[in-house]
């Protein structure tokens, strides 16, 4: 069987062959060349450290793909096997199909065909008539049951009928092969091909056979010169992108790495990894599905913001790459790809990064269209007297910073001053937990709880600025370091061992970004001390008998991985947790992070996130407490509580406030809190 | 377009205020200083007319309070130029010796517009864009919450808006000083590294304050926290006990019978 060898209108098949093949993986190099050029055009950035864990990342989000299990509902949860099957059956063809090529190029290369080989055809054949399933199945989902952020463009659909076209002219020559051999016993096993080899009679079966190696072959070449100029492109950027992700801690931001070039944005002011994002899109939805912001009616869409910037390149790209690098008038349509409102929408809660199948970075674009926005003043009035209270007074509060440590009034015990005494541990109490009225009685109940476990801790006092990580992800950076630093001058004057915070945003600066500003000593959260304080003896706790949920933090939670610390302590203090269906990793934000909590709602935007988070406890049916670990959380959710009118149904308590409820058996007789 | 702005500190409220101990000035020692509100709005509107009609931004202010990081802030805004006016400013200084010193530093300079707020918060008083108007021989219009330059015709629409909703437009001839209200747009935002990056490459010009204070100002007799005047006495229970309760009271100030 030589299927190339035979003339076709005078000219040897295997000369078609040839030219067909040249022109569509030609236009397929064209394209790769093209991003490549723009990559390189790009600011450089490291990716090559963690080799061990960058392959680990492949091994699992590349060939098993856990993170498209996304458990919330059918319609979600089919898509990984779904997926899964067609990666597969891609990955199996893909193979045979350069085999094909290969011993269609040349005939009479002394090797067989990969259909002639049974155990190779059954794969193909199962293969084959599995991934149609899968396709019918996704094609129904998108189609049919069309899930929220799941678009039904055109690219969608070529795809979907040319995946289902390479399968289909494959299993049609194999049963046309069937059909060929007649009674013959067949080779291999090939139960899908089987059932359509009735359709073709044994005498036409080898003309056919062969005309469906050729739309075979034809169709998956168009593919390739079509697959880099579609969103399918992601199948080959989007292996590098796992390789190339994110392995340092997510909170620790990149610092500000502007060019400065006056009145220059284009696409060499991003890193080439930011711009390998858009091209390794896949164009799935998720992102958008887990963004908060997104399912409040916010301007934002992860997923467009991404799909904008992949418009971008290939708008701005060319030009750029034409005028060799030189002065492009590029700036009106970059701020189209970053539309500020939402930009601003962003509360990086980091969710779309967590569930995103190939572990695309979103938050960094933000970042950037961020910077660039307040480089040129261009903040709401909101966010400006935020930033300038931060400026003057080192609080968001515009408060004078004299009255920072004035929730320590009334205490019945001194806090030490940390700045004249040295102390075992060194309490940072930030913001919210020092200024905001609504929280400060969760700051004392915090500190008679250390204060009865003999804990040796002090407090900065008039010393202390707000930490800066927010500001930092406002897109302020100047405001960030400025803040790092007063913080660490305040701290190297100081005597301690260890810094514990009662703020979720500020562990997650103090602990991944300050050591870059001098700052050296391990960093915990309230929950992490007072559950070892509890587990140690030095805190005594009689059970209570309550039925709580447990929101995750997001800069607690999916920032720094602290899932287990508030729930041990609450199991500790006798809670009877129930989990809310978006728990942990899934955990959904309130709403207020990345400087969200000094803007403006969009007028006539949806159920906010964190009423949805509230709505979402008291579903719940039997909690009474909803608790957190982040004074933030603490102020959206009793606003939330409000709005939704469910006072009465649930109430909103820190961690520390139920433990030290758990701690009142034990409080010293003249010691009432 | 060549724009002058008057910028001043003034105390800032987030800090308790205390009477000093002569019992006519703000106790310096717990005071914090902060840029007028209304002079940024002034520079705003500068600033504002500079990028529409080209041209410079020169700041003045007196050396009190945090009057470097206001002019830092004010050249990383925008500003072209700014001059620090230097002299012994420790018990704050009236608008008559302002208006004096900024005749004094603005007498034969050239410029089409001097734009400076309409008043600050520690005297309440306004008459020093108005005082340095006349001793200039300018035309001044204040309480103004927009300008537009007709450049051409070297004059200046400005608009006023009035209790009740309303607004009128002014025309006046240019050069002229305008007290201002607001600017058409809220005070920009510079970001730190832009201010910090403005300290080292840029600088102010410092010259000494000079010029007579101009005469008939006013003086402070004396200055005192709101004193407390009596107080509410709130009557409570049934309307007929509140009744009687209040027919004693009436009765006991020899109301009524």
């Amino acid at each position: 069987m030589d299927l190339t060898a035979a003339p076709f209108l005078g000219i040897p098949e295997y000369a078609l062959l040839w030219a067909l093949s040249a022109v569509c993986i030609g236009l397929f190099a064209l394209r790769i060349a093209f991003f490549v050029r723009i990559l390189r055009l790009a600011k450089p950035e490291s990716r090559l450290h963690h080799i061990g864990k960058r392959l680990r990342m492949v091994m699992t989000d590349v060939l098993v793909q856990p993170r498209f299990f996304d458990r919330t509902s059918a319609v979600h949860a089919i898509v990984w096997p779904v997926h899964l099957v067609i990666f597969w059956g891609f990955v199996c063809y893909a193979v045979t199909f350069g085999w094909s090529l290969v011993k269609g190029l040349v005939p009479g290369l002394p090797i067989p065909w990969p259909e002639e080989i049974p155990i190779v055809a059954t794969l193909v054949d199962l293969f084959g008539g599995i991934v149609l399933v899968a396709l019918a199945i996704a094609a129904f989902r998108r189609y049919a049951l069309r899930p929220r952020g799941v678009k039904r463009t055109v690219d969608a659909g070529i795809i979907l009928v040319l995946i289902a076209l390479v399968m289909l002219t494959s299993l049609a020559g194999a049963a046309a092969g069937i059909a060929g051999r007649g009674e013959a016993t067949p080779e291999a096993w090939l139960p899908f091909a089987g059932m359509l080899a009735g359709l073709f009679t044994p005498s036409g079966a080898p003309a056919l056979q062969h005309a469906f190696w050729w739309s075979h072959m034809g169709i998956v070449l168009g593919f390739l010169a079509y697959l880099p100029y579609s969103k399918h492109f992601h199948l080959l950027a989007s292996p590098f992108g796992v390789f190339l992700g994110q392995t340092d801690a997510i909170g620790k931001m990149r610092a500000d790495d502007s060019a400065e070039v006056e009145g220059r944005f284009d696409l060499r002011d991003f890193t080439w990894r930011e711009l390998l994002t858009p091209l390794a899109c896949a164009e799935c939805g998720r992102c958008d599905r887990a963004c908060p912001s997104y399912n409040s009616g916010e301007a934002l869409s992860p997923q467009d913001l991404v799909h904008g910037l992949k418009e971008h390149v290939l708008a701005a790209g060319p030009l750029l790459l034409r005028a060799n690098g030189g002065a492009a008038a590029l700036r009106p349509a970059m701020n189209g790809a970053f539309p500020p409102d939402a930009v601003w929408a962003c509360a990086t809660c980091a969710s779309c990064m967590e569930h995103c199948p190939v572990r695309n970075e979103h938050l960094p674009l933000i970042t950037r269209a961020r910077r660039r926005l307040v480089s040129h003043g261009a903040v709401d009035a909101h966010l400006r007297d935020t930033l300038t209270a931060f400026a003057r007074y080192g609080n968001s509060f515009g408060q004078s910073e004299r009255a920072r440590a004035k929730w320590t009034q009334g205490l019945p015990f001194r806090l030490k001053d940390a700045r004249k005494e040295p102390v075992d541990v060194l309490w940072f109490v930030g913001d919210y937990a020092s200024y905001d009225v609504r929280v400060q009685n969760i700051t004392r109940a915090v500190a008679t709880l250390f204060d009865r476990a003999g804990l040796d801790v002090g407090i900065l006092y008039d010393a202390e600025r707000n930490a800066g990580n927010d500001a930092r992800r406002i897109g302020e950076e100047g405001m960030f370091e400025m803040l790092a630093e007063k913080n660490v001058a305040a701290l190297s004057h100081c005597t301690y061992n260890r810094i514990v915070t009662t703020d979720p945003h500020s562990y997650n600066t103090l602990r991944n970004e300050y050591p870059d500003y001098g700052l050296s000593a391990p960093v915990v959260h309230h929950t992490e001390l007072l559950l070892d304080l509890v587990r140690g003896g030095a805190l005594r706790v009689s059970p209570l008998s309550i039925r709580a949920t447990y929101h995750d933090p997001c800069y607690l939670g999916r920032y720094n991985g602290v899932y287990d610390a508030p729930r041990a302590l609450l199991r500790a203090v006798g809670v009877e947790l129930a989990e809310m269906p978006r728990n942990r990793r899934d955990g959904y934000c309130c709403g207020a992070g990345g400087g969200r909590i000094w803007m403006e709602d969009r007028p006539g935007s949806g159920e906010r996130p964190a009423e949805s988070r509230v709505r979402e406890a008291v579903a719940l049916g039997d909690v009474t407490v909803l608790v957190s670990a982040c004074p933030k959380d603490i102020v959206m959710f009793q606003d939330a509580l409000k709005t939704t009118g469910n006072e009465g149904a649930l109430a909103v308590r820190d961690v520390a406030e139920l433990v030290l409820q758990a701690a009142a058996a034990f409080a010293p007789a003249a010691q009432e809190v | 377009m060549n724009i002058v702005v008057l910028m001043k500190q003034v105390p800032d409220l987030v800090e308790e205020l205390e009477v000093d101990a002569g019992g006519t000035l703000l106790d310096r020692a717990w005071l914090r200083f902060i840029t007028s509100e209304y002079d940024d709005h002034a520079l705003e509107q500068a600033l504002l007319l500079k990028e529409q009609h080209g041209g410079t931004v020169r700041v003045l202010a007196l050396d009190m309070g945090e009057a470097d990081e206001m002019l830092f802030t004010a050249l990383a805004k925008g500003a072209d130029s700014a001059v620090k006016l230097s002299g012994d400013f420790a018990t704050g200084i009236d608008s008559h010796s302002a208006a004096g010193i900024y005749r004094h530093a603005l007498e034969g300079a050239s410029f089409d517009l001097i734009l400076t707020g309409v008043q600050a918060i520690d005297d309440l008083d306004g008459p020093a864009g108005a005082m340095l108007a006349t001793h200039l021989g300018l035309p001044y219009i204040g309480v103004v919450s927009g300008i537009d330059v007709d450049t051409a015709n070297g004059e200046a629409h400005v608009r006023k808006e009035y209790p009740g909703g309303l607004l009128a437009e002014f025309t006046v001839d240019l050069p002229a000083v305008i007290g201002i209200q607001a600017a058409m747009q809220p005070p920009r935002y510079v970001p730190i590294s832009r201010i910090r990056q403005t300290m080292k490459t840029a600088s102010i010009d410092e010259t000494a304050a000079q010029g007579e204070r101009i005469a008939g100002a006013i003086s402070v007799e004396r200055m005192y926290k709101p004193e407390r005047a009596g107080s509410a006495t709130m009557l409570e229970g049934s309307a007929d006990s509140i009744a009687e309760r209040l027919l004693d009271i009436l009765t006991e100030h020899g109301i009524g019978r």
